[in-house]
């Protein structure tokens, strides 16, 4: 039996102006999948995320989750659905606290009105409570790193392999179905990436959620993926296996251009 | 690669352990305080502005009470309700004053001579509520997806709208309002009724006080609740990042909404009060002015924080109503004088050199001027004790308006000099800054504290207050992303 398909992308077009994109991308993601996208700088990966997510419109073409369309959802929207993503620059609520950083993005997951915040109703309460405790659940995952007094201190005084980590607190806690990472070992050392290779096969273990990952680090990429898409100017050029991906040479020449002899 | 790396254990940071211990201490009764006020719950915070508020009415006078209490109290609730659009939300919305003037107007109208309607308070209060939040929503409605500098425009073009408005409503000429007059015009509504709150007529000041206090604390209350709540984290969210916030399963226009017209209806509420207290309602009185003096609370105590506004509010309304009193400004000018230069002057040795030297410039001064040149020391000194002493210190020419004047002129130009210098350099220059300062006080604007002059030292305490703490007295401080 064909695993059951999470995400699927089907003919989708983006252009901004005369500058195209994204053009007729197919991509699908399995339910449980770990799938990367490699490209060269430019090569559309971080408008594909946004394009998923709702952020841009696509200008043709199909998006579906589970088999429903998230082409013409608000963001927020497409975040209900069970999307969520974290951003290549951060962009957590740096002034609020780490444990707020998370519970905000409850929002989309709780009821409550502000009417019946205004009174604490009991409804209101009971929300109050589950969601700080979903909060505090999901920091701990990280171990000893965003827990404890850590909870209680402003997103600014993080580090930034810690700000990352928060970010993907941040996204679990929208209770995702599949999460998109856009290049989360960036600006880490090698220590720290190899930990995020392991922190992103524990998501999938532990946390059963899907991940489509934008990743530079090849390390990474192999270490993770099930398997691999590579971009290059908004079109798909290979797909599959790491090691098939990695040896492709239309990704070979994408990353590095051709040798002269071969141009000739 | 991968495998020459030491293999790291997740969650095990040795930094986060080693940091624990070294988390900033606050030390000396300032620190004392802080600790207090941090580790204390939002009930115990509350109490310690309840207490005093309620005595307050029982040992001061009718007009002190006016002065001090009711009008402090009626501008830290528009602050809350400027506070939740600018504080939580982050949206600059320049025509909050607006909203104000709707819910006296509208109280105005239902509670008056005018159309001969007298509604009590329990429904014409929630009526200009909902009139005001509505106005809100006409208003947020349109402009909901902008930002910025562009929200600030709109709202500040609706501010003044609205004045134009009111200025023109008493002679609307359509159908179906033929030859109604909603707003008296530029003479405003005026006889309007006291508050009839259940039979309960708030008629005299404290009465009017204890109603407001009570409105007051319900309100700081409520928006206690929701900023707990996930719609007041969602609104701190969209004010870091609408992007993030958006994506992260927030409706950012419908909580920007929201944002905006809860502050209106706040800002509604304390103008029903308001178009009572006054008794009238007249379009000048909802102008730029308020806006500002509203603006200043709300960032003064720290955009955000409810315990900001109350004290914002009592420094905007209450250091320029103890200035009117030349006697108080006399007290408080020195006081401030001496704190600046205890507070800034360092390290002892120039602090010595500082207040012996002004010490030393004045008396010398005053034994010259009174051996050589009596006139410079004919004028006569203030009433009051402080004023006495101060006059042997000080010299006080007859007739020195001309000559005050200049000093005034010539203090402003002593304090740029004064920023660009370091060093000695600078401490020397403070000796004759604080004696021409004090000359151009003594000799002009303490006879003036009633008038200019109080506001000038607001303004000078504002700009000190904010340079000292950008982020507001009860303000967390803000990072930007870099």
């Amino acid at each position: 039996m064909a695993a059951q398909r999470l995400l699927e992308l089907h003919a989708v077009n983006k252009s901004f102006g005369g500058l195209a994109c994204i053009s007729e991308l197919d991509l699908h993601v399995n339910e449980g999948e770990i799938v990367s996208v490699i490209g060269p700088n430019g090569a559309g990966k971080t408008t594909l995320f946004n394009l998923i997510t709702g952020v841009y419109a696509p200008d043709d073409g199909e998006i579906l989750l589970d088999g429903k369309s998230l082409v013409g959802l608000e963001p927020h929207e497409v975040t209900n659905r069970g999307v969520a993503r974290t951003f290549q620059t951060l962009r957590l609520f740096l002034n609020m606290t780490v444990r707020e950083n998370v519970m905000a993005v409850q929002y989309g997951k709780t009821k409550s009105t502000v009417f019946e915040a205004m009174l604490r109703l009991p409804r209101s309460r009971r929300e109050e409570r589950q969601i700080r405790k979903r909060a505090e659940e999901k920091l701990s995952f990280f171990g000893q790193r965003l827990v404890g007094y850590r909870w209680d201190q402003p997103a600014y005084s993080l580090s930034y392999a810690n700000r990352r980590r928060l970010e993907i607190a941040r996204a679990m806690a929208t209770e995702p179905r599949i999460l998109l990472l856009d290049e989360p070992a960036a600006g880490m050392n090698p220590a720290e990436t190899h930990e995020i290779t392991e922190l992103i096969g524990q998501l999938r273990k532990e946390g059963g959620y899907t991940i489509l990952v934008i990743e530079h680090d090849m390390h990474v990429v192999e270490g993770i993926s099930d398997r691999v898409v590579a971009l290059d100017h908004g079109v798909k050029i290979a797909e599959g296996s790491f090691d098939a991906v990695a040896t492709d040479p239309r990704v070979i020449e994408a990353y590095l251009g051709l040798r002269k002899a071969e141009t000739k | 690669m991968a495998d020459d790396v030491t293999q790291p254990r997740i969650g095990v940071d040795e930094w986060v352990a080693s940091v624990e211990g070294k988390r900033e201490r606050y030390r000396g009764p300032v620190g004392w305080l802080r600790r207090g006020w941090d580790s204390s719950p939002p009930a115990a915070r509350l109490l310690v502005f309840v207490v005093p508020a309620v005595i307050f009415p029982f040992v001061t006078s009718e007009g002190n009470l006016f002065r001090y209490g009711l009008i402090t109290l009626l501008y830290a609730l528009l602050g809350l309700g400027l506070n939740v659009t600018v504080g939580f939300a982050g949206l600059l919305d320049l025509g909050y004053i607006a909203f104000f003037g709707f819910g006296a107007y509208t109280y105005g109208y239902v509670a008056s001579a005018h159309a001969n309607h007298h509604w009590p308070a329990e429904l014409a209060i929630p009526l200009a509520i909902a009139v005001a939040a509505a106005v809100g929503f006409i208003v947020g409605f349109p402009s909901r997806r902008l930002v910025g500098d562009y929200l600030a425009i709109v709202t500040l073009f609706f501010g003044q709208a609205f004045v134009v408005f009111v200025n023109n409503a008493n002679r609307i000429n359509f159908w179906p309002f033929n030859h109604t007059d909603l707003t008296g015009g530029a003479n405003g509504l005026d006889n309007i009724d006291p508050l009839n709150v259940f039979g309960w007529k708030v008629n005299t000041t404290k009465e009017f006080y204890l109603f407001t206090l009570g409105a007051f604390l319900l309100v700081m209350i409520v928006l206690y609740f929701v900023s707990e709540s996930r719609t007041g984290r969602a609104w701190k969210a969209l004010r870091e990042d609408p992007l993030a916030a958006e994506v992260m399963s927030m409706p950012v226009n419908r909580l920007k909404l929201m944002a905006f017209v809860f502050g209106a209806g706040i800002a509604g509420f304390a103008g029903a009060i308001y178009g009572s207290v006054q008794t009238g309602a007249f379009p000048g009185d909802y102008d730029i002015g308020l806006l500002i003096t509203i603006y200043a609370i709300v960032i003064l105590g720290g955009a955000g924080s409810l315990a900001g506004v109350i004290v914002g509010a009592l420094i905007v309304n209450g250091v320029p109503e103890l200035l009117r009193d030349s006697n108080q400004a006399e007290w408080l000018f020195y006081t401030a004088l001496v704190i600046l230069v205890l507070a800034k002057v360092r390290p002892w040795q120039k602090l010595v050199v500082v207040v012996g030297g002004t010490l030393g410039l004045g008396f010398a001064l005053h034994a010259i001027a009174d051996a050589w040149f009596p006139r410079w020391t004919a004028g006569q000194p203030n009433d009051g004790k402080l004023a006495h002493w101060v006059s042997h210190w000080m010299v006080l020419p007859s007739h020195a308006t001309q000559l005050a004047n200049w000093a005034y002129v010539l203090t402003i130009a002593l304090i740029l000099v004064l920023t660009l210098l370091h060093g000695w350099w600078r401490t020397i220059v403070f000796i004759p800054t604080i004696y021409v300062a004090a000359f151009a006080w003594e000799n002009l604007l303490v006879e003036n504290t009633a008038g200019a002059t109080r506001f000038l030292l607001l303004g000078a305490l504002l700009v000190v207050l904010m340079n000292v703490r950008p982020q507001g007295l009860f303000g967390t401080a803000r990072v930007e992303i870099v």
